[in-house]
């Protein structure tokens, strides 16, 4: 449909040079006038409210211009459970343009700008945010970002559902340096195998590398709590109470599933983003960045480590108006400052446009955030069951260029293609072996040598489905756990990769990935807001890209060596 | 063999409105229910097929099942289920079709939940005239008790970047045409044609 | 068997194809019996070979759970001697229908418009206006025309004086035009290789009205009469007219030399060794030919098919297949020379195929034969399985019996049953058959052909596209959804639901299945269905029965058997063992599904049957069963 259809129907001649210019694919992408009154606006409205807060008896009982008796159940959660109320008129009162200097000023550190942060209302952060142009929220962001070192987060995923292809994916995906691993299903019921063949190709990859599977809530809470998945994210949130109704759910049902999550010592992070509500046509008349800051304060007072924001799948809605993306790059900000894990969208398909896609990355990657994209896609889009990522495969080497140009650390790094069919083929033998194991559908020798050279599905021998969905339902049918997947990648001779998943496994006992922006480094020290703060105080501070990682990023697929200029180097 | 050489004239299509709508007796009738501002505030979908043509193809896909036809327009809600339910429920088979001006269609049934549906087809951007025609036909076939393959869908993951504002704002633009406590109406498509060739 | 420690625990293990079973039971030293408990689990591995340690431990220690006993107190595991047995399945078509020169168009489009006969010349839509008046014409319409020009363009020639007397469309349009017409014809519609129909030539569209059939096209003298032919002219166009029989719409177009045949395709032979013959057989012949054929080559000693073919390929492939499950390390490999094939059962079936040459996607169920085909091999690796089951328990392990042997002491514990008995074991590759005479000697067959083929039936003959739906409409009760709040089940009672039905089953025949109703994607009506499931089942299992029971009753005559006993997962199947009882029936046969031990239905029949032989074992004297 997209790949056609000219824009212009009328006969009048045009020139040489529009025809060129209309062939260009951004003009594939849409674009809409603002419309504030409906909600169909960035981040600039007039129909926002007027910051205010007034506390009586410790108690919040006027927030920005509405009095409580006439709060919504989202002001009644963010007033009762995410605003300090100690420190909330102080802090609501400081002059917003000061507010705005504390997030770019070096000699301000992170816990100078969460000791005000913590007492503003939503709209005082949105006043606050308004004052700053991309470069001073890229800044903002920067100081913010609650983890020092930058990461990454990889979707792996098979149109086909086929574990073996999900398997060495996921391995590739780790050793390029994905920290986290996320996938879902076209058909719900392969959750289990495709779940199971992340979690062992990511560790074959990568020891500690955490990984999820996205399905309705019930589903991948037992998958979670099995043990066959390491994290949550896709819990979501919405800015209006009417949106939350439509869903059947409430601030409050979430702080419970959250809860769930919490009790059993997994990660988890709730999901939101610009654009939600006004493409349900529920906006309230409020601008998309507006109630995605409820949202964000709504995560925050759930208690909840982290949020993945930055549009998400309506990223379309806020890519088709003025300043859009400044609001995106905002929302990410606004995470950050309420020292919230952030992981940072990209994950979506965006753009005609090579050169929108990879501008709308900038205030993610140049500042580095917590997970640059929660979501680049480490199979080809074809195979991308969320329909589709802003990055896929195809730019694995544009993005380490990128890194390499702006010494840059987007969590990528250039790997040499031996490394990378060794642990395609292992991870392939790896899940042959422990399906062969737990009495799962049979994974030939074709299929494994498929996977060490395959690109897409397309590559892979057709499965029986049949066969394993069968498989599928043996594995919830007979309480199949993370510590049944370690015992039988050990009984198949697989220590290392049983040694890794018991590590990771072992988290939710210590609790340490409860922590803020918690990840496991490959000697599974999980490196969160506690034992590797942000501490950016200007130039010179902070992370930096420097020394052996460094060294890895300057490795590219073709660098002619300097020594023997006819040689390459890498 | 030749086809028709002239450009098909432009088919346009006016909704005579009759009286309020009532409960159809006959068992051999889908119900079509538009939406508030189709075929009056917008005339074309989403991807700028004409209302005329969305209507005569669901039309003539349930007349050349053999069962009737008839149109109503729904004015206070835009909701595509709801005002599917409301139509199912006029309906003398219990089977209707709802279509909002953007395009995006669903097949409904008077006995089902109202969030639920026989066949929905969200993604307005992949309508065109043929699905139209197919929506039609399985509406007809329902309301005849047969079991229709339902109609393929299709999938576009640049629908997207390319569609998702528009479509917010015409779900916006649809939500203004509504008028709260009017009922639903009772409408006569006729078909014209502008300025042929 | 001497010096065991008296009041041990035994437990007999079954391992079969699909599932392993065991038997958990308290022998005295008087051979008395107390049954303490069963299990079943999957099998791990093909039968008969090493990788079934793994089932067999389970399986005993499932037993030993529910029965709380420990595994300390096992004084042996007993196995069954099972050799392992692969089948396989093959389809080959062996008819094709070909129509040459687009003399037919005979697809049943759902709703042709309009009703009666129309005999004129073809003629392009578009070209109708230049046609002269009074000449009977029949409008060919291609792709693209909308509905509303057509019937402006067919009124205008009429009003003209074009005799349009029927018209034969592209798209789906055909009641949209005859509804538009000043004069209705017969119009036939969804012809997708329109483009393809001769234009200028004579052509007949007949039109029958709802609910009724074409009686003119379908005759050969109707054709006769229609298109003036002389007695040969007649003889020739008489597989059109059988072409047509039952539809309710069609088209011929009368061309020099249009044909419709129906071609035997040839798909090599099968050869047969057995009873010191070999017989060959061509495949295309049909079942009943390869049946007789199997029959004069009993008992069989091997098969081979031609290379190239699907029945050639997959009868390798079992051999092959069987090649690999015995080559296990430190045991000597089996040649493939050695692996013979003991038995062919050949079913005829039909395959909805596509006609060749065909204008409208024309659809022929053309002949084919299913062909399942079984390998056993006398040798087996259970002492192996044995050696490593004693190893994992702790206790010692032995093969306790051979299998048909041990089923029939099994069956016998079933209440009402008495020797002479022989029993059925419906399986999912095979179906066994064992028969203990009343002076207890048994013998046992395996016969090819059971539970998959029929899902493979079932699967081509209602084209499903999905083995899964297949294998839910052999296994389930069908029932026709009416409303969102009943069905009427096969048998035509009616079921109402408190709470609506999901919207995905509306109005279509689903299978009732444990989890719920699931859709059958098909045109087919519920009674159509049914037929196929029946039908599969009969051609199959009752077939199977018979032939299995002739082999082992004595000098085939089904007459000395007594006792019939079902066993098996099949025997639990809805419909199946009532099929097999009627079949037998005349024959003066009990028969039914069994009751092991009163309590298990038709399952563990084996695992009790080993330990019943190991307490009769340990007291000579008493030979008889103490159930």
């Amino acid at each position: 449909m997209t790949s056609t259809a000219p824009r212009q129907s009328s006969a009048a001649r045009v020139s040489r040079r529009t025809e060129v210019l209309e062939a260009r694919p951004v003009n594939l992408d849409g674009f809409v006038e603002e419309w504030p009154e409906k909600g169909l606006v960035a981040m600039e409205s007039d129909f926002d409210p007027t910051p205010s807060v007034r506390v009586e008896d410790g108690r919040i009982v006027e927030l920005d211009g509405k009095e409580r008796a006439d709060f919504d159940f989202m002001d009644t959660f963010i007033a009762n459970h995410a605003i300090d109320v100690a420190s909330a008129e102080r802090c609501t009162a400081i002059p917003s343009v000061e507010i705005a200097r504390l997030l770019i000023d070096p000699r301000a550190t992170r816990d100078d700008v969460l000791a005000v942060t913590r007492g503003l209302t939503p709209a005082k952060v949105l006043d606050v945010v308004k004052l700053m142009n991309v470069v001073e929220i890229m800044q903002g962001m920067q100081k913010m970002r609650a983890r020092r070192t930058p990461a990454n987060q990889a979707h792996s995923t098979s149109a086909r559902d086929n574990p073996i292809q999900v398997a060495a994916d996921a391995a590739e995906g780790a050793l390029r340096g994905f920290a986290e691993l996320e996938t879902t299903l076209g058909v719900v019921r392969y959750a289990p195998l495709v779940a199971i063949a992340l979690q062992v190709g990511g560790q074959v990859g990568r020891g500690g590398v955490l990984t999820q599977c996205a399905l309705e809530e019930a589903t991948e809470l037992e998958l979670g709590m099995r043990g066959i998945t390491a994290y949550a994210e896709t819990i979501s949130v919405y800015g209006t109470e009417s949106v939350f109704i439509d869903g059947d759910d409430t601030p409050w049902s979430k702080a419970f599933l959250a809860s769930a999550y919490a009790s059993r010592g997994i990660k988890m992070r709730f999901t939101s983003g610009t654009g939600s509500e006004v493409q349900m046509g529920n906006a309230e008349g409020k601008s998309m960045l507006y109630l995605e800051i409820r949202c964000i304060l709504m995560a925050k007072g759930a208690g909840v480590q982290g949020l993945q924001n930055g549009s998400i799948s309506c990223i379309g809605v806020p890519g088709a108006v003025p300043g859009g993306l400044r609001a995106v790059a905002a929302e990410n900000l606004v995470a950050s400052m309420v020292d919230l894990e952030c992981a940072s969208g990209n994950d979506q398909s965006f753009s005609h446009s090579s050169m929108r896609r990879t501008a709308r990355a900038i205030p993610q990657l140049f500042p580095g955030t917590d997970f640059v994209c929660s979501g680049y896609s480490a199979v080809p889009n074809p195979d991308n069951m969320f329909a589709g990522s802003n990055f896929d495969t195809e730019d694995y080497d544009d993005w380490n260029t990128i890194q390499r140009d702006f010494q840059v650390d987007g969590g990528l790094r250039h790997v040499r293609e031996a490394e990378i069919l060794q642990a395609r083929n292992k991870a392939a033998r790896v899940l042959q072996a422990l399906f062969r194991h737990l009495d799962l559908p049979a994974i030939t020798d074709d299929e494994v040598e498929a996977a060490t050279y395959a690109h897409s599905s397309n590559d892979y021998p057709l499965r029986d489905v049949l066969a394993d969905l069968k498989g599928a339902q043996a594995v919830m049918d007979r309480g199949i756990t993370g510590l049944d997947l370690v015992r039988g990648l050990e009984a198949a001779g697989f220590h290392d990769v049983a040694e890794n998943l018991l590590m990771v496994l072992r988290q939710r006992v210590s609790g340490d990935l409860l922590q803020t922006s918690a990840i496991l480094t490959p000697d599974f020290v999980p490196l969160s807001a506690i034992n590797d703060p942000n501490d950016y105080a200007g130039p010179g501070t902070g992370y930096r890209l420097e020394g052996e990682r460094w060294e890895e990023l300057k490795k590219l697929r073709h660098v002619t060596s300097a020594t023997n200029p006819e040689t390459e180097v890498g | 063999m030749t086809t028709p050489t002239a450009a098909p004239p432009q088919r346009t299509v006016t909704l005579r409105e009759v009286g309020p709508a009532r409960r159809g007796t006959r068992p051999d009738e889908v119900v079509v229910a538009v939406s508030p501002a189709f075929a009056g505030h917008f005339s074309k979908t989403i991807v700028d097929v004409p209302h005329a043509e969305v209507l005569r193809q669901l039309l003539a896909g349930i007349e050349e099942q053999g069962v009737t036809a008839r149109v109503v327009r729904i004015r206070d809600t835009a909701d595509l289920a709801a005002l599917a339910h409301v139509a199912a429920r006029l309906s003398g088979s219990g089977i209707s079709v709802g279509v909002l001006s953007r395009g995006t269609t669903i097949i409904h049934q008077r006995d089902l939940p109202r969030l639920s549906n026989l066949e929905l087809f969200p993604q307005s951007p992949l309508l065109d005239a043929p699905v139209f025609r197919m929506i039609g036909s399985n509406a007809a076939q329902y309301a005849k008790g047969e079991s229709p393959q339902p109609v393929p869908t299709r999938n576009d993951q640049m629908a997207r970047p390319r569609w998702q504002a528009k479509a917010a704002l015409l779900h916006l633009k649809e939500f203004e045409c509504i008028e709260a406590g009017q009922g639903p109406l009772e409408v006569e498509p006729v078909f014209g044609s502008s300025a042929a060739g | 068997m001497s010096g065991r420690a008296p009041g041990g625990l035994v437990v007999g293990v079954d391992i079969g194809n699909s599932t392993t079973e065991a038997c958990l039971g308290l022998v005295d030293p008087d051979g008395q019996v107390t049954y303490l408990g069963t299990a079943l689990t999957r099998t791990t591995g093909v039968k008969g070979t090493p990788d079934n340690t793994d089932g067999a431990l389970t399986a005993i220690r499932d037993a030993l759970a529910r029965a709380g006993r420990d595994s300390a107190e096992v004084r042996t595991v007993l196995l069954n001697e099972a050799t392992p047995v692969i089948s396989g399945l093959a389809m080959e078509t062996i008819t094709e229908t070909i129509i040459t020169e687009s003399t037919m168009i005979g697809h049943n489009p759902t709703t042709p418009g309009g009703e009666g006969l129309g005999v004129g010349t073809t003629c392009s839509v578009g070209d109708l206006a230049e046609q002269p008046p009074g000449q009977p014409v029949v409008c060919v319409v291609p792709p693209g025309w909308d509905f509303d020009d057509t019937a402006a363009a067919v009124n205008a020639a009429v009003a003209a004086g074009v005799d349009v007397v029927a018209a034969v469309l592209a798209g789906d349009d055909a009641v949209l035009v005859t509804n538009r017409l000043t004069r209705p014809v017969p119009v036939v519609d969804e012809v997708a290789a329109v483009e393809k129909v001769p234009l200028g030539m004579l052509a007949a569209v007949e039109v029958a009205g709802p609910g009724r059939t074409i009686r003119t096209l379908s005759n050969s003298y109707g054709l006769a009469t229609v298109f003036g032919l002389d007695p040969a002219q007649t003889r020739q166009v008489s597989p059109v007219a059988r072409a047509l029989t039952g539809n309710r719409s069609a088209v011929v177009v009368r061309t020099p030399s249009g044909d419709v045949t129906d071609r035997r395709i040839p798909v090599g032979e099968l050869v047969l060794h057995g009873a010191g013959k070999t017989l060959r057989v061509d495949v295309d012949a049909g079942a009943e030919a390869i049946m007789d054929a199997v029959g004069r080559a009993q008992p069989l000693e091997d098969a081979r098919g031609e290379p190239g073919t699907h029945v050639g390929g997959m009868l390798a492939q079992v051999r092959d297949t069987m090649a690999d499950v015995m080559d296990s390390p430190g045991l000597p490999a089996v040649p493939v020379a050695e692996i013979a094939i003991r038995d062919v059962l050949a079913v005829d079936t039909f395959v909805p195929a596509e006609v060749r040459g065909g204008l409208a996607g024309e659809v022929a169920l053309e002949n084919a034969v299913a062909l399942a085909a079984m390998v056993s091999t006398s040798r087996s690796r259970m002492q192996v399985v044995a050696d490593r089951v004693s190893e994992g328990l702790g206790a010692a392990a032995a093969i306790g019996g051979v299998e048909g042997e041990m089923a029939v002491s099994g069956a016998l514990t079933t209440p009402g049953v008495d020797r002479p008995v022989a029993v059925l074991d419906l399986g999912g590759g095979s179906t066994d058959a064992a028969l203990l005479t009343r002076d207890g000697r048994a013998t046992a067959v395996h016969v090819a052909g059971a539970g998959e083929l029929v899902t493979k039936l079932v699967h081509s003959e209602l084209a499903l596209g999905d083995r899964e739906v297949a294998e839910s409409v052999k296994r389930c009760p069908l029932a026709q959804v009416e409303s969102f709040f009943h069905v009427r089940h096969e048998d035509g009672t009616v079921q109402f639901f408190e709470t609506p039905l999901p919207p995905e089953v509306y109005a279509r025949v689903v299978v009732l299945t444990p989890e719920g109703p699931a859709p059958v994607g098909t045109r087919h009506r519920l009674d159509h269905v049914r037929r196929v499931r029946r039908e599969a089942k009969r051609r199959v299992f009752v077939v199977n029965a018979l032939r299995a029971l002739r082999q082992v009753a004595p000098g085939g005559n089904l007459r000395e058997l007594d006792f019939v006993v079902l066993l098996g997962g099949s025997a639990l199947d809805f419909e199946i063992p009532d099929m097999i009882a009627d079949a037998l029936a005349p024959h003066g046969i009990v028969c039914g599904t069994g009751n092991v031990l009163g309590t298990e239905g038709p399952r563990n029949a084996v695992a009790t049957g080993l330990v019943r032989a190991h307490a009769a074992a340990a007291v000579p004297a008493a030979r008889e069963p103490v159930p």
